[in-house]
């Protein structure tokens, strides 16, 4: 996804625009990533921080369909069905071989489900699997492949719109990209939001008021349609008071550099705009195996964005938050009757399950809009506009001597942007601004601390070595390091060392 | 009591976190994010074409 901001930040530099279809086909990659990445999140990178995966062996099989047909229509819900998943795990766990499920804090106290919730969460954990492999080849249909689309191109997209080619975007083409979101959308009812609602409602009363971290949420706005206007808003909310939205201005981005391994020419206690960045790594942490950071002084590779000198939570949360407080119908519909659902407020929204459940609404949300927007491209071959790409400035010959640009892009994560100082043709300078280096920001030249920090605040350990509600905190913001140090290896998950020190307060 | 906790790296997650955090009384009385691995995109992008900079920003 940070195609789309990369390539927006050379269009904004250069004043190119996009045409309409490149618009649609757009929105369409990223309206899907956002399916499968939050579907992906809550099963395979979150949900076994509220399932039990060894509580489901002792489930009933019976009990468990009737529980699955109380909350959903989803056909795969007889006893049989949920006796199979059980055996299959039983096998997994008789062979020693956990796979997916090795390394988790099987038996915490903090686990809440009643072994048969457990047991459905495995199975659509395992579904989920399936499911996600099939409804992204919407991107090996619009991008080629996945990951990593290889249609986007500055000034539109690179894959051609025809009715008559067998090998462009048709309209057999388009009815497959309509079944498949169909199927997005029909998992995403019948499966992921009765899971969240029902996994919701045994921690609600206390996982509803943890986690709130900084009240302060920034969103730069995406899916435009026609006229330009957002699919979801852009907005900034200050202190938790849905009653205003400010507008957002990127020019407000600045990022600090006290606390972290880099160096500013004019000093470490100054913030600066991406436009201005600067990218002079300096480390100064132990070397080593280490026991401890010093987190006086700089303890991380991620710089601390700022926005008008505030630290800002990004995501779907903050989506969801300016999308509702801007009266967005289908989100504040949505939104309000999760909480009523629940029985809670809007407060429980600025908590760690409030993240989570925000993740849910937005992927609905969007899931809802995929086949309107492959409606708009069909109407648009219907009248013969075939365009994709606009080339007028394609030739560096006519560009300005010197350009700045920034483009956005509300990845799955949260507010992407990428600035670009283009001279003589060539790329003079580029910062990335991530959802994760807001989130996971260290403390900034003031000593304020970023989203994970304020809020794992408050939050109980109940064990010190099995600290899991740390870990349901850090993953209800899906964290994505890889993004916001800018490294292209993801492996390297070795077994969580977790350190233990007697340790006394300064 | 006060303890410090380190979890490094945490898992099911894209890459490598480091979470400190002082607990005291059962709870995190103060929390510290590090990311432990460094960031080189913005210098691999430096004298390049901009029209190419999204293929290597991808793969961010």
């Amino acid at each position: 996804m940070h195609a789309a901001a990369s390539v927006r930040s050379v269009e904004n530099a250069l004043g190119i625009l996009i045409p309409d279809n490149a618009r649609i086909i757009r929105n369409l990659i990223e309206g899907i990533q956002y399916v499968q990445d939050h579907v992906i999140h809550f099963y395979h990178l979150h949900a076994l921080d509220w399932v039990d995966v060894t509580s489901a062996l002792k489930a009933d099989p019976a009990k468990t369909a009737q529980l699955a047909q109380s909350i959903s229509d989803w056909p795969n819900s007889s006893p049989d069905y949920f006796r199979t998943i059980k055996e299959k795990l039983d096998a997994f766990v008789r062979s020693g071989q956990l796979g997916p499920f090795a390394n988790g804090y099987w038996g915490h106290p903090a686990y809440r489900l009643p072994p048969e919730a457990n047991l459905m969460a495995v199975a659509h954990y395992l579904e989920a699997l399936d499911w996600q492999r099939d409804v992204i080849r919407a991107h090996a249909i619009l991008g080629g492949k996945n990951p990593h689309p290889q249609t986007y191109l500055v000034g539109g997209m690179a894959i051609p719109v025809d009715p008559n080619s067998e090998v462009a975007l048709n309209a057999d083409k388009l009815a497959l990209l309509k079944r498949l979101f169909t199927k997005a959308l029909q998992f995403v009812q019948q499966v992921y939001i009765p899971d969240l609602l029902a996994v919701a409602s045994f921690y609600k009363d206390e996982w509803a008021s943890i986690g709130e971290g900084l009240g302060n949420f920034l969103a730069y706005g995406d899916y435009p349609d026609r006229a330009g206007n957002f699919f979801l808003p852009s907005g900034v909310i200050l202190n938790r008071d849905l009653s205003q939205v400010h507008p957002m201005d990127h020019q407000k981005v600045a990022e600090y550099v006290t606390h972290s391994w880099f160096q500013y020419a004019e000093g470490d206690q100054t913030s600066k705009h991406p436009w201005n960045g600067e990218t002079v790594p300096n480390y100064t942490g132990p070397k080593p195996p280490y026991e401890y950071l010093n987190t006086d002084e700089k303890y991380s590779w991620i710089k601390a964005p700022r926005y008008d000198d505030q630290p800002m939570e990004v995501g779907p949360l903050a989506r969801m938050l300016v999308a509702y407080a801007s009266g967005h119908k289908r989100v504040k519909e949505l939104v309000d009757g999760v909480l009523k659902q629940l029985g809670a407020g809007p407060e429980a929204l600025f908590s760690t399950l409030g993240r989570t459940a925000a993740r849910g609404v937005e992927t609905l949300v969007v899931a809802e809009q995929l086949n309107a927007w492959v409606d708009e491209l069909a109407e648009n071959m219907a009248r013969g506009d075939l365009q994709v790409h606009n080339g007028e400035k394609w030739d560096p010959a006519t560009w300005p001597k010197e350009a700045q640009g920034w483009g956005w892009h509300e990845a799955p994560r949260g507010a992407l942007g990428h600035w670009v100082h283009i001279v003589d043709g060539k790329i003079a300078n580029y910062q990335c601004v991530v959802p994760s280096t807001w989130n996971a920001s260290p403390r900034d030249a003031k000593g304020r601390p970023g989203a994970y920090e304020a809020a794992l605040v408050g939050t109980p350990v109940a064990d010190p070595e099995r600290p899991v509600e740390i870990l349901r905190t850090i993953h209800s913001f899906d964290p994505c390091m890889a993004c916001a140090v800018h490294v292209l290896d993801p492996h390297g998950r070795e077994v969580t060392r977790i350190l233990l020190n007697d340790w006394t307060c300064p | 009591m006060a303890q410090k906790i380190v979890i490094d790296p945490i898992t099911r997650i894209e890459g490598h976190l480091r979470i400190e955090a002082r607990v005291e009384d059962g709870r995190v009385a103060e929390a510290w994010a590090s990311s432990t691995m460094f960031r080189g995109f913005e210098i691999i992008m430096k004298g390049r074409d901009p029209r190419e900079a999204w293929l290597m920003a991808q793969r961010i």
